[in-house]
């Protein structure tokens, strides 16, 4: 044989190998793909919430220029007014130079009417159905302070008991928080003046600070938020109370919407005995500040090490 | 290869061109426009606004409030007695539980009606409640204008826009019986069960007596 004829023989092998689709076969191949894709798809109807396109490649809130969250911001104002017809606006304040928030609360005084934790709910845009609360309000045989046996399922009749003190109980904002650690995509931080916040478009939802939190100060989403549209409070924070997503974090952020602009956050002022005080740690004239140097406090859990700026106290 | 027998694969191309790719079109259009059956969520229920209006505790006896009418009716001709102890005659309904002072005219001022009675023959306006309690509650009095007791409302950074509102004594305290008698408690979580932090040791439960009974003893 000559080289010719291998050559030959090679290429008549090739032509015989080379594998045939007819039109036929390519077109009920696509036609079974493009339906069994779509078989498969089709959950996806039936979910409550699907991110649009711009949601999927969102950077993470630290990366947004000013541009960028002006247009976001924008979007999400219209989807609101969209979804509940408020004319809602979304603000984003910044830390203050030199502020660092505390919080006091005097058990002494707290009667346990859960006015905060429903003022916060107000606040905050929470979800009605499933209900969620940022605040827990611990009710506590007096004589000790014993986490095993307090309940916060008490029926309101059994407010303001003599018997017993009340401990209302919603995030701590650490100062060495554990739930921003375990973030495995660093959807939670905290800022400046010491505010744990979480970016609800970057959170995946896979509840390790939930899981991480010693106070059990962390909600997560298993289904939609339902808000009735009437009850949207439309004063709205991007990192505080914005609606939330089905599948995220939340957490109490001290109102931040609110407390950035100088005031008190909701559950302060709706408190009808003023045990709830809140102020700027490191202004010495500060009512936070005075209580901090005049009264014994402590915190909750310090041997966890979180320390903690959620301080209570037994004053009169 | 003849020409009809090539024709005709050419037909059978067009066949396959012309009903399987609309099909299989018209099958995706109708599987997308198909799952609208949403799961019927009824509408979430408000707040009652009454959980979170802001409100002082001050939860008053209603014989308690002011008393109208013209005192010096029945003042005018009664010498009043320093000691006089319980609520009388007109007052007969005020419940008077402020500890041990038990006095009317420990605080209400001798002679005037409209005034309460500061050291010796002075007055103190209703309206400065809080100079008749720093004669007795002189720490709490110090605390409060320092802003670490009692109610405070508007902001903790003075600027423009935050009105700042300080409550007086007499806003939170009833003055005759000044502990909390606040009773517009709101309702219990509605949380899933398993989520909720039950009262799994109650008080009669025996781990909680143990719990609680040997942490009281060693006081």
């Amino acid at each position: 044989m000559s080289t010719e004829d291998l050559k030959n023989q090679a290429t008549n092998k090739a032509d015989e190998q080379e594998p045939t689709i007819s039109r036929r076969y390519f077109l009920a191949g696509t036609a079974c793909l493009s339906v069994t894709t779509a078989i498969a798809l089709s959950p996806l109807l039936n979910a409550e919430e699907v991110p649009s396109g711009d949601d999927f490649i969102q950077k993470h809130y630290k990366e947004l220029s000013k541009e960028d969250k002006k247009e976001i911001f924008a979007k999400l104002e219209s989807n609101i007014n969209k979804q509940y017809g408020v004319a809602a606006t979304i603000s984003d304040p910044q830390p203050l130079e030199g502020v660092e928030f505390a919080y006091v609360l005097n058990l002494g005084r707290c009667i346990g009417c859960r006015k905060c934790v429903y003022a916060c709910m107000d606040e905050n845009n929470q979800s009605r159905s499933p209900q969620k609360q940022y605040i827990r309000v611990m009710k506590m045989k007096k004589g000790t302070i014993n986490l095993e046996t307090s309940s916060h399922d008490y029926p309101e009749k059994e407010a303001s008991s003599k018997d017993h003190f009340y401990m209302p109980v919603a995030c701590q904002q650490c100062r060495e928080p554990k739930c921003i650690e375990v973030c495995p995509v660093k959807a939670t931080w905290k800022e400046k003046d010491g505010i744990v916040v979480v970016d609800y478009n970057w959170c995946i939802g896979c509840r390790y600070c939930e899981a991480a939190c010693p106070y059990h100060a962390r909600r997560f989403n298993f289904a939609k938020p339902q808000v009735p549209a009437k009850d949207i409070n439309p004063d709205m924070g991007y990192l505080s109370n914005r609606p939330r997503y089905m599948g995220v974090m939340e957490k109490c952020t001290f109102c931040l919407h609110k407390t950035r602009r100088g005031e008190y956050p909701s559950c302060m002022e709706v408190c009808p005995t003023g045990s709830r005080k809140f102020g700027n740690i490191r202004d010495p004239e500060s009512e936070v500040r005075k209580i901090i140097e005049q009264e014994r406090v402590f915190v909750l859990k310090q041997e966890v090490g979180t320390l903690p700026k959620f301080y209570y106290t037994f004053a009169k | 290869m003849g020409n009809s027998e090539k024709k005709a694969h050419f037909e059978k191309g067009e066949l396959w061109k012309k009903i399987v790719l609309p099909g299989t079109i018209i099958l995706l259009l109708i599987l997308v426009f198909w799952g609208d059956n949403k799961p019927d969520i009824p509408d979430p229920i408000s707040l009652n606004t009454q959980w979170y209006t802001p409100e002082t505790a001050r939860g008053e006896i209603l014989a308690n409030t002011v008393m109208p009418g013209n005192c010096f009716i029945c003042h005018s001709v009664q010498i009043p007695d320093p000691n006089t102890i319980r609520p009388q005659f007109a007052h007969i309904t005020v419940k008077l539980e402020h500890g041990v002072n038990d006095r009317c005219y420990n605080c209400h001022h001798l002679y005037d009606r409209d005034s309460l009675a500061g050291d010796g023959e002075k007055k103190i306006s209703f309206a400065t409640p809080e100079k008749l309690c720093a004669r007795c509650h002189g720490i709490i009095v110090r605390d409060w204008k320092e802003g670490t007791h009692g109610l405070r409302q508007g902001g903790w950074l003075v600027k423009e826009g935050n009105t700042p509102t300080n409550f007086t004594c007499t806003e939170c305290h009833d003055p005759h019986s000044p502990q909390f008698k606040y009773d517009m408690a709101a309702p219990a979580p509605s949380w899933p069960e398993k989520t909720l932090r039950k009262s799994r040791h109650s008080d009669d439960d025996p781990k909680s007596a143990y719990l609680t009974e040997s942490i009281q003893e060693r006081f």
